[in-house]
């Protein structure tokens, strides 16, 4: 691998230091070609530059991804229907977010690589130490109503998420990263977020990571759901709440045409007659099917599988503050009892990715790989309960929901720890009464002393770190109360490089393996079928279902 | 009458107090386990899920008796629209699997009586149990493998394109309809048997013989009348099934009827849809009650008259 020195040189020039720093990372090899994009993308580092220093460094341009599709048709796709209304502001759910895709656009896209994209945004950069973050917006960007988007817009869309009276549901992202009042214009295609702390990942929050974040006009409609105005490749051509809608091409679209005419969604209460409509041909596309469901047509050649791997997973926590999980060597024998490996062939036929007991899947590029993975050893747990004066064995209740395949993972580890002498009984009980109110005392997912619950698919591990395990956060299950835990995330989440990143997860990874009040066995695929032969369909992990080049 | 409006108040409470004793608050059952707590608690505000229970039940019980089911809480637009089309939906698909169901089960308990301990009744009797106890969601499986994605003779999806004529929608109703005629049949058949062979054996049937009437005159004026009086009542409480208890066949076959209007309205904790359903399941039930009891009256004298004895 030689390195053009004098045109890495040229490319340099104007970098900001943490830039500079990526792409010193990047020379030494400390990081890999595919790393340093995804990194380079968040920083703000355009594609063209990007590709321009990978290939000065040595390595080959990346593989163009283009393959044309035919325009015209109908593409006809199922999804699972919206739980509630479809507005921007208050969705909460994976059916009205795979709705909101197809009319709506966020600034930045989180692309199934775990990469920032640019989408309504051109560009962004953080300043010094990435409290503000400045990002440059796209021009020729019309609204579905003919108006042009401006800075105006991207401000009052951030000031109605991060307003507590609005009753948005991307609080949940903006708390304690951006208020309102956060967001400024600084001239019509110019945007600065200020942040309320340091935030490496910021780009993220306003991508499609966050559910709410497309960009709207700044005249919210008080009946959004007639018109559906957003700046994506379709616009709304008619909706029927719980029945479907349809959306035509928008002629007016910014980016490369759409190729269909038309797009079709049709929502079905279940997953079954999804795959009975797709098999009988009544539509091309399932949006998602859970491995379980998926089983029947993994290997039928009339249908394609697109698996795209996410950060979701089923989190087991076990209760740090009381008995009989206090002591942290019978925490660590519980996790030593499971067989990832056969878990992953097992119950998600391969697709899934392997778990160490921290957010850290191994697809984040800040995950430090030298930490070792935890594998099964019964001895080991067998002496860590002795040690721990349970060598006897004790009964305990594992508390957890019926969703996906939640139920049969209770099941294997109910196996897996018969093993150490715990007789494990299983209280399963449906979704909404297992998280109750979602708050401290009033509800099994926060008060069970043992208990399993699904988290969805983020780009950036910085959620699953904080609310589910800062001392005193929202979802800490695990009652989980570790101070140099804290202030290791709270620098993991300020820090603006990549190496001093994966530092600090190495560090976060090894607390978290020692004191093991969660386990992340594994983590999920997420899975898309569509028609054998359909080209240009990009689901990401967190639900949407981008249409805009996608042909039959 | 007094007796049904007092059924559907203690139904009106009962379904209230049911759905607010379960655990877990609307706001944060419409925004999610993940949702900041501000959020949760500014949109029970805009509901009014946040007041007491009585005066919420007050609320509703005021606008219901005024003829306002009230906002749903999940789509945030009015319950009524959505109550009419699943109503509407539920009832085409009740008449489709009802119009094939009742002539179908009366003439199989009819021939099965007449050939009783024959092979016809055998038969009829051991098909119609087995079809009973098969779960719709088998039969309604296996019908769509075979007649929607082998056969391709019909679509797979009850629901249809808009603004489709009577015959598309009939057409896209069969398919649905056949495993509740499946379920029904060997129920309506075996009390059309019961009754006919109670019929037959009557006095008042060999008086009829005897006095030299033609036999298919003794069956339907003597025979039927009396033996197809049980079948009603049992038909009237299957027609409230076959109207709001298809949440598995809804589903299956993507179809928006009122049971699986209340069954996700349960599970999201749209309380006013909720309500609004399972309140019109309950006049429905009353209505048709009432209605078996008048064609009861007309067939069985002894009822009509009865007051005057």
């Amino acid at each position: 691998m030689t390195i053009n020195h004098r045109l890495l040189d040229i490319l340099r020039r104007g970098r900001s230091p943490h830039e500079n720093h990526l792409i010193d990372g990047l020379v030494r090899g400390a990081f890999s070609r595919r790393e340093f994009l995804r990194y380079g993308s968040v920083l703000g580092l355009s594609a063209p530059l990007l590709g321009g220093i990978t290939s000065a460094v040595g390595f080959g341009l990346a593989p163009s991804m283009a393959r044309a599709g035919t325009p015209g048709g109908t593409i006809r796709y199922g999804q699972i229907v919206p739980a509630a209304a479809v507005n921007p502001v208050t969705v909460a759910d994976g059916g009205g977010l795979t709705v909101l895709s197809q009319f709506g656009e966020t600034l930045v896209f989180s692309a199934p690589d775990l990469s920032a994209q640019p989408l309504l945004a051109e560009s962004w950069a953080p300043n010094a130490d990435g409290t503000v973050w400045t990002f440059k917006l796209r021009q020729n960007v019309k609204f579905h109503n003919g108006k042009v988007m401006t800075a105006d817009d991207v401000v009052a869309t951030f000031d109605r998420l991060s307003d507590p009276e609005m009753g948005s549901n991307a609080l949940s992202v903006f708390t304690g990263v951006l208020s309102k009042g956060g967001t400024r214009k600084v001239d019509d295609y110019t945007v600065e977020f200020h942040l309320d702390a340091a935030n490496g990942s910021f780009p993220y929050a306003v991508s499609t990571d966050n559910y709410n974040s497309i960009i709207i006009p700044a005249e919210f409609p008080e009946d959004f759901e007639a018109t559906m105005v957003g700046t994506g490749p379709f616009k709304l051509e008619k909706y029927t709440p719980k029945v479907g809608a349809s959306f035509v091409r928008n002629t007016d679209y910014w980016g490369p045409a759409p190729l269909p005419d038309r797009v079709e969604a049709t929502f079905y209460g279940d997953y079954q007659p999804q795959i009975l409509a797709l098999q009988g041909g009544a539509i091309d596309v399932i949006q998602q099917l859970p491995v379980l469901q998926a089983v029947a047509l993994l290997n039928d050649p009339n249908f394609t599988i697109i698996s795209t791997p996410s950060s979701a997973h089923q989190q087991v926590h076990m209760r740090t503050d009381m008995d009989p999980f206090k002591d942290k060597r019978v925490r660590q024998a519980v996790a030593l009892t499971l067989d990832r490996p056969k878990i992953i062939a097992g119950l998600m036929r391969g697709k899934a990715q392997i778990g160490n007991d921290s957010p850290f899947m191994p697809a984040f590029p800040s995950t430090n790989p030298s930490v070792p993975q935890r594998q099964q050893d019964i001895a080991q747990a067998k002496q860590l309960m002795e040690a721990a004066g349970v060598g006897a064995g004790f009964q305990t209740t594992l508390t957890t929901e019926k969703y996906l395949e939640i139920p049969d993972y209770a099941v294997l580890i109910q196996n897996a720890v018969k093993e150490i002498g715990i007789d494990l009984q299983l209280n399963i009980m449906d979704q909404g009464t297992y998280y109750g109110d979602a708050v401290f005392g009033k509800s099994p997912w926060l008060d069970s002393s043992m208990g399993i619950s699904d988290y969805g698919h983020r780009g950036v591990p910085n959620l699953f770190l904080q609310a589910p395990l800062m001392s005193g956060g929202p979802w800490n299950s695990a009652h989980f109360n570790n101070a140099e835990y804290d202030a290791l995330v709270k620098g993991f989440v300020a820090s603006l490089d990549l190496e001093s990143q994966r530092a600090t997860a190495g560090q976060i990874q090894t607390l978290l393996l020692d004191e093991t009040p969660l386990i992340q066995a594994y983590f999920y695929d997420f899975l898309t079928v569509t028609k054998a032969g359909a080209t240009g369909v990009v689901p990401t992990a967190m639900g949407h279902l981008m249409l805009g080049q996608a042909s039959l | 009458m007094m007796l049904a409006l007092l059924t559907l108040w203690l139904l009106s409470v009962l379904i209230f107090l049911g759905g607010h004793l379960l655990p877990g608050n609307v706001g944060r059952a419409m925004l999610g386990p993940l949702a900041d707590q501000a959020a949760v608690d500014v949109l029970n505000h805009e509901m009014g899920t946040d007041r007491p229970l009585l005066v919420q039940y007050l609320d509703w019980i005021a606008g219901f008796l005024t003829g306002d089911l009230g906002q749903s809480y999940a789509y945030r637009s009015p319950v009524a629209p959505f109550l009419m089309t699943a109503l509407l939906n539920s009832a085409k698909l009740a008449a489709v699997a009802f119009v094939l169901v009742v002539p179908l089960g009366i003439l199989g308990g009819v021939v099965a009586a007449l050939y009783r301990g024959r092979a016809a009744d055998r038969i009829l009797s051991v098909v119609g149990l087995s079809a009973t106890v098969v779960p719709e969601f088998v039969s309604g499986i296996v019908l769509i493998l075979i007649f929607g994605i082998w056969l391709r003779w019909f679509p797979i999806s009850a629901t249809w394109v808009d603004g489709a004529g009577p015959l598309t929608q009939l057409y896209h109703l069969i398919l649905p309809a056949i495993p509740l005629v499946l379920i029904l049949f060997g129920y309506i058949a075996r009390m059309a048997r019961a009754g006919m062979i109670e019929a037959l054996d009557a006095d008042y049937t060999r008086t009829a013989v005897l006095k030299g009437l033609s036999y298919p005159k003794v069956i339907w004026r003597h025979v039927l009348r009396n033996a197809l009086l049980p079948t009603i009542s049992v038909i009237a409480t299957q027609t409230v099934y076959l109207i709001g208890g298809l949440v598995v066949i809804e589903i299956l076959f993507h179809y928006q009827g009122i049971g699986s209007l209340i069954y996700t309205a349960a599970k999201k904790k749209d309380f006013p849809m909720l309500q609004a359903g399972v309140m019109s399941i309950g006049a429905l039930f009353a209505l048709t009650t009432f209605l078996a009891d008048l064609l009861y009256a007309r067939l069985n004298p002894r009822i009509r008259f009865g007051g005057r004895e």
